[in-house]
């Protein structure tokens, strides 16, 4: 899943069930892709006999996904072989004047020692770890919570969906180990996210279409429907999600690591 | 494998100078004891073993790198 899909085959039920999923499985939105009907499908008599839907999406081009949703924090890319990397800019939340313009060669005198040891510490791990990748960190928003600046530590290269791993379980672990080695070397604890080439933003997008898509069928089903097992993260953002919807609400029950998101009508 | 373990616990605890991990290897498979201080196998376990788990996964990716499977156990030191 880190390198960005570019094409994949889908089979519904029907041409529109699979075009909104393979949208919500790649990221992208209907402008951004082509769509071959490889078979229309049919319905059958009374459900019997009716042949899947199936179709090929296909993305525009090769442009970067670019997610309009909501402001993101100045992301810096790094050249290969440049170590130095230009600090972020402090999120509003921090309340700092706004740095002056510096040349990039004292970027590093200047790095914030957050910034620094995050960086390092995923650095560190991926290298014992024998993945090759360049490693970034800005502070940001963590989430949805304004009032929370962290780091966001991006990970980008070639081949790294081994570091997602099955329902981002291989990410989670590599950003919950690094949260507790960073907390510990700067004393004290440091809200951290580990992104690997995008995937979260795109899996953020995916989810909330996930969980509009549902509340819809619980309005009109008037029956509660429960989600697939998923991580603590990305439950929250299914949460947050419906959190002001006027017609559904959402819980979550059962054991970890099969805890889901149920989503049932307000009473 | 022994280098990624011995990194994250060394990371983690207050006595990284007992931090010891014994290897052995039988056939595709790779037995790792991870061996701390008695006040820090709390850091290395964790809260219902959360710690240990998030190791044994960035374990596994090493490990299947090399066609392997891994297992860890912590042991209480002598």
């Amino acid at each position: 899943m880190a390198e960005p899909i570019t094409s994949m085959e889908i089979t519904a039920q029907t041409i529109e069930e699979a075009i909104e999923n393979g949208l919500a499985e790649m990221g992208l939105s209907i402008d951004d892709v082509d769509i071959d009907y490889l078979d229309e499908g049919s319905k059958g008599l009374f459900g019997l006999g009716g042949r899947l839907a199936r179709i090929r999406i296909t993305k525009k081009g090769s442009q970067p996904v670019i997610i309009e949703k909501k402001p993101q924090p100045a992301i810096e890319v790094s050249q290969p072989g440049i170590e130095e990397e230009t600090p972020a800019k402090p999120s509003r939340a921090e309340a700092k004047p706004p740095k002056k313009e510096r040349p990039v060669e004292t970027a590093a005198l200047v790095e914030e020692p957050e910034l620094r040891v995050a960086r390092e510490t995923v650095s560190e791990l991926l290298e014992e770890m024998h993945i090759h990748a360049q490693v970034t960190s800005t502070f940001s928003e963590v989430a949805d919570d304004k009032d929370l600046p962290g780091v966001l530590v991006e990970i980008t290269g070639p081949d790294l969906s081994v570091l997602i791993g099955r329902r981002s379980e291989t990410l989670n672990a590599l950003q919950y180990l690094s949260s507790l080695i960073i907390g510990k070397r700067l004393e004290k604890w440091l809200p951290l996210m580990i992104d690997v080439e995008g995937y979260r933003q795109r899996r953020e997008r995916q989810l909330h279409q996930l969980a509009t898509r549902i509340a819809e069928q619980v309005i009109s089903s008037g029956k509660r429907q429960a989600l697939e097992p998923m991580p603590a993260n990305e439950r929250r953002v299914i949460h947050l999600a419906l959190r002001d919807h006027p017609a559904v609400m959402t819980e979550s029950t059962g054991e970890e690591p099969y805890r889901k998101v149920v989503i049932l009508p307000k009473k | 494998m022994k280098e990624l373990i011995e990194y994250i616990a060394r990371s983690l605890v207050d006595h990284p100078e007992e931090v010891q991990v014994a290897q052995r290897n039988s056939g595709g498979r790779v037995n790792l004891e991870l061996q701390v201080a008695k006040e820090d196998m709390g850091r290395v376990i964790g809260k219902g073993g959360k710690v240990a788990n998030a190791i044994r996964i960035l374990l596994r990716v090493a490990a299947s790198a090399e066609g392997k499977s891994v297992n860890l156990d912590v042991i209480e030191p002598k």
